[in-house]
Parts: C-alpha cells; structure tokens; sequence
C-alpha cells in the first residue's frame, strides 16, 4: 500500500515538472539575448529574400529597360536606357544599364546565401575530413596537413580567394565547355553558372583551414578514450570508427562557429565580386553592384549605398546571431 | 641577441627562395600561355610567330633553367617586364619604385596612427571598465570593424563630399569639399579619408587585445605598490601598466600588418590610389604573372621582416624574454 502511494507520487512529481530540452533552453536564451533576436530578424528577413526574392521582384533581375530622355546630363534626347530614378514603377531606380536596382538587390541576397550556404557545407566537408585524417593518422600524414593549414592561416584570406579564382577560371571554363560538347546540358551555357562554380570552389578552398584544425584538436583528445580502443580491438574498420564514432562526437563546437562564419563569407564573395573575380554581371551580387556604381556616386550615391547598407546589415544579423548561438548554447562560458 | 638576429635574417634567404618557388611554379604551370594572355584569348596569332615570341621571351626553355634565370635576374634587382604590352614601357622595378613608396606611406601613417589611436583607447576603456566611456570605445570599435571597407569608404565619400556641405550650408558655412580621390602626396587633405577608414576598421584588434592586458594587470600587487608609494597615476599607467600589457599587443602587429594590407587594396581602388596594393590585385586580375611573382615576393619580405622586429622587440618590452 504505502509502496504505491510513493510511486504514485513520484510519477505525480514527474508529471508536474516540465521536461526542459536542451534546445529548448538554449533558445529561451537565445530570446532573451536582444542584439541576437535582431540577428535573427536580418537572417530571417535575407533568408526569405533570398528564397522568394525572384518571385517578388517587380521586374526581372537581367532585364534593362530602355527609356528615352533619361539622361542624366541634359544633351539630346535619345534612347539611352541609363539610371531611371526612384519612382513607381522602380522603386530604387535603375542601374547604369536600366536594370531594377531593387530586383537586382533581392537577387543579391539569393547570391550571398546560396555562396555561403554552398561554401559552408563544402569547406566543413573538406576541413572535416582533413582534420579527421590528421587526428587519426598523426605522423607524417599529419604534419603534411597540418603544415598546409599553416601555410593558410598565414596568408590573407582575400588574397589566396582572389589567386585562386583568378588562377582556376581558365581550367574550369575549359572543363565546362568539353563537358557541354560531350553532354549538350543547357546549363553549362550559362556563364552566371560558371561564375558560381568558381566563386564556390576559391571560398571552399579558403575556408576549410579553421575546421581542420579544429576537429583534428578535438579527434586527438577523443582517440585517446576508451570507447575507441574498445572498437579498436572489436576490430572495427578504421573509416567507420571515423566517420561513426570520431567525427560525430568532435562536431559539436563547429555548430556554433558556422553563423559567425557566414557573415564572413559574404564579405569574401562581396570583395571578390568588387574586383570582378567572383560574380561577374550580368548576374547579380552586392559586390559588383558597388563596384559597378561606384564610378557615378557622386551623381547617383543611393546606388552605392543600397548594396552596400545590405551587405553590411547581413554581416552585423549573421554576426550577432553567432554571438548569440554561442552564449546560448555554451552557457557555462563567461561571457567578457 | 646579434646572433640571434643574424641567424633570423640568414634564415630569411631560403623561406624566400622557398616562396619565390612556389610562386613561380604557380605561375609556370597554370593554364593560359603568357602570350595568350598577353595578345588576349580571342587573338589568334601565326603558329610561326608564336614560336618566335616564345624563343624572344625565352618561354620555350625547361622549367629549372627559366626559374634559375629568374632568381639570378632578380638577385642583380631585375625584376623583369610584366607581360602587358603597349601600354607603357615601364618594368616591373620602375613600377615597384613608382608605386610601393605610396603604399608604404600610407600604411605606415595608419599604423602610426593605430598605435597612437589605439593603445590610449584601450587603456581608458580598461581603467574606465564597465562605465560608459567603456562601452563606448568598445563598441566603437566593434561596429568600425565590422563595416566592410568597399561599404565604408563609398559611405564615408557620400557622407563627406555630399551631404556634409549641404548640411554644413544649413547651419550658415560655406565649405567646398573636393573630391577625397586620387594621390597628392602623404600630406595632402585627400589621404585624410583613405587613413582615417584604414584606422577605424583596424582599431578594434588593438584596443581589444590593450584592454585586455591592462586589465590583467591592473589588479597587480606591484600596480598596487606603485601608487601606495605616490606616483603619479600617469607615470604608473606608463611605466608599470602598459609595458607589461604591451606584449600581446605587438603579437598582433602582424595581424594589424595584414589587415591593412588587405584594407590597401580596397582602398587603392576606391580612391584610385595608385599604390602597391593595388598593384598587386590589377595583376592578380590580368594574371600578369611576372608582376604577381615580383609583389607576392615584396609582400613576403615585409612580413617576414616585420615578423623579425616584433620578435625582436620583444625583449625591448620585456627582458625576461632571452634569444637562443
């Protein structure tokens, strides 16, 4: 009888408390975090655009508009297609070649996300792999990977993007065109898709450095623990107690790294456009679009400014929402 | 320490070597022929003709005999033609010559600047900790930092040359702003923009990495001492606080260094600078390889070699530390 009056009781206790989730946590503090809920809003707000910006712009993104006597300077009237102002029908204007300015904007967004979405999942890949190899192996494979991280640490980030997409177009415009003969895909025509691939393939490439040496510390101390010696001994294959053992356990401070990666990654694929080694026109990135005004912003200075108002609120949105992530999800860490 | 010191600068010789190697091979086998680049890809030329460019320009010789030219070419300070032709006839030395003395300028004001800016930033920031005037420096230097420079430098133009007269013109002064573009000399009121957006983006490494260490320091017994014994606060925030909290501080130069490189080269192009920077990214651009090969070897030696003075100084700020 009194047995089951407690355990009656205990599940009654159980029942009352409410079950609190680790995610559920680190969100409730993530809320309370103000700078990081206005991360999150800019996110949201570059996400939806970036998502449903084309089916929202009020023109298309590559096409001009050709409208007579919009000249800036007087002079004779002639159809020149250049810099319609604000106004109904383009709510920003139009860029030096009569394109929607703000259409091209929304479309800038989808480019930012798309470069550091792609850029992101390819760079942890190879830094997760490299870094797995380095910790597992130790040795000779080891200090050759490492010395490579070394030598990329030690170089400005910028500077080997804009070598690498410089040095690697000519290649990969060559590889795509045998492709195109030998498969006939419509795509490959597309130079804006051959933009993109580059652009990736030089960010991937900068940016998988950090991870490797990051999971190659964690995957050192981790090889170290019982757990692995038992599965050595079970005799299971190396690139399994890899991939389902090691990795898994070491990924858990990457999480919270990748948010404030991004807002650097846009600023790489912004700069490599500005210098016309990344995104190159007709397509549209924030970049290109300053670097392409950039001659008239005396004349015209929205048309600098816009862009560049954008891609400096995405990086501070992705920025705090990191910081925030971070405080949230590593509560212990004292926050200076 | 002379030793030391000499050992570092005969050290210096084969990292260069090694560098100038992996430049040139990059530069040896990445696709595009020289001279397609240089007449352009849609340029056809004579079969004939290229053969005998290429025996002119000595690109038809194996791969060991052309960096060995190279190398020996440069050790007696011939730094070669870049590849572009009929547009000046200028050599890479001359261009060198022309344009590194305007970047150096200017990034040696912004790091003076930097110093002078930052470290007093950082210490107010660290003996003001948690008052406003903290918070302030702090975050300052956090937004000045994370405004890119190509979103900066046009904002900073608009905001001085368009809206700053209209706005001046309200309150009754008339002041023409000239356009801030283009290079007269270190001194003149167009650099002004350049260096002050150098500055405000690197300042936050510097004021972080001083605030920082003064406050590790200044709860100190020997800080502690140092007052109960009546010195002037200023000489013991100069003499026993900022020496000691210095270190990290000039551990970080390279990063600064680097920074403002990398800022160099936006803002050589936005201000039409014609400096080194933008030197380095216009060939980087037209795949000039002799030229790419000449700045990524000058850009090295200055890290390096800057990499040897913060070493060195070290031991200027702290004598505990002992060369071997």
């Amino acid at each position: 009888m009194s047995e089951r009056a407690v355990r009656a009781t205990t599940i009654e206790d159980f029942e009352e408390v409410k079950q609190r989730s680790l995610w559920l946590d680190a969100f409730e503090r993530l809320v309370r975090n103000k700078t990081a809920v206005f991360g999150l809003f800019v996110v949201a707000v570059i996400l939806f655009l970036a998502v449903f910006g084309s089916v929202l712009a009020p023109h298309d993104y590559l096409e001009t508009f050709m409208r007579s006597g919009s000249q800036p300077h007087d002079g004779p009237t002639i159809n020149w297609p250049i810099w319609e102002s604000w106004g109904t029908d383009y709510w920003l204007g139009t860029d030096k070649v009569g394109r929607d300015i703000m259409s091209r904007l929304m479309h800038g967004a989808r480019t930012a996300v798309f470069a550091a979405a792609i850029t992101i999942i390819l760079g942890q890949a190879i830094g997760i792999t490299m870094g797995a190899i380095a910790g597992y192996f130790k040795g000779v494979v080891d200090d050759i990977i490492m010395r490579i991280v070394d030598v990329l640490f030690s170089f400005p980030d910028f500077l080997f993007a804009a070598f690498l997409s410089a040095s690697i177009r000519t290649p990969i415009v060559k590889i795509i065109g045998d492709l195109k003969q030998q498969t006939g895909w419509g795509i490959l025509d597309e130079t804006i898709f051959i933009d993109y691939i580059i652009l990736f393939g030089a960010l991937a490439m900068v940016n998988w450095s950090g991870t490797a040496r990051l999971i190659r510390g964690q995957i050192l101390s981790l090889r170290e623990q019982d757990f692995i010696r038992a599965e050595i001994a079970l005799g299971m294959p190396t690139w399994l107690i890899i991939r389902k053992h090691l990795v898994p356990n070491a990924i858990a401070p990457l999480v919270v790294g990748i948010s404030g990666a991004i807002g650097g990654i846009l600023l790489l694929e912004s700069s490599l456009s500005f210098f016309g080694l990344g995104i190159q026109p007709p397509a549209a990135s924030w970049g290109d679009m300053i670097n392409t005004a950039l001659p008239q912003w005396r004349l015209y200075p929205w048309e600098v400014l816009m862009p560049g108002i954008l891609l400096g609120t995405a990086v501070f949105g992705f920025n705090y929402l990191g910081d925030g992530l971070n405080d949230a999800l590593n509560p212990r860490q004292i926050r200076r | 320490m002379l030793i030391y010191t000499l050992r570092r600068v005969v050290l210096f010789f084969p990292v260069l070597l090694a560098i100038l190697f992996i430049t040139f091979t990059f530069g040896f086998y990445a696709p595009g022929d020289p001279l397609e680049i240089q007449f352009g890809e849609d340029y056809v030329l004579d079969e004939e003709v290229l053969a005998r460019l290429r025996t002119l320009y000595g690109l038809d010789r194996p791969f060991w005999v052309q960096f060995g030219d190279y190398v020996w070419k440069l050790a007696q300070g011939d730094m070669g033609e870049p590849l572009r032709v009929g547009r000046g006839k200028q050599s890479i030395g001359e261009m060198v010559l022309e344009a590194f003395p305007v970047s150096a300028q200017i990034g040696l004001a912004s790091g003076v600047l930097l110093i002078v800016i930052g470290i007093p930033l950082g210490t107010l920031a660290a003996s003001r900790q948690n008052t406003w005037i903290d918070y302030v420096i702090v975050t300052g230097s956090i937004v000045g930092s994370s405004i890119h420079v190509i979103v900066l430098a046009p904002l900073m133009m608009v905001i001085t040359v368009l809206w700053l007269p209209d706005f001046l013109e309200l309150l009754g002064i008339t002041w023409n702003n000239r356009i801030p573009i283009g290079w007269h000399g270190l001194f003149s009121t167009r650099t002004i923009l350049p260096i002050s957006i150098l500055v405000v983006t690197g300042l936050l490494g510097i004021v972080r990495l001083t605030r920082a260490g003064v406050l590790e320091v200044i709860r100190q017994n020997y800080v502690r001492t140092a007052r109960a014994k009546g010195l002037f606060e200023r000489r013991v925030v100069s003499k026993h606080m900022l020496k000691n909290s210095l270190t990290p501080v000039l551990t970080s130069m390279g990063l600064t260094l680097s920074g403002l490189v990398t800022g160099a080269v936006f803002i050589e192009r936005i201000f039409a600078i014609p400096g080194f920077a933008g030197m380095g990214i216009n060939a980087f651009q037209a795949r000039d390889y002799p030229v790419i090969l000449a700045t990524t070897m000058i850009g090295a030696t200055i890290i390096i070699l800057a990499n040897l003075l913060v070493d060195l100084g070290y031991g200027l700020l702290d004598p505990r530390v002992r060369y071997e």
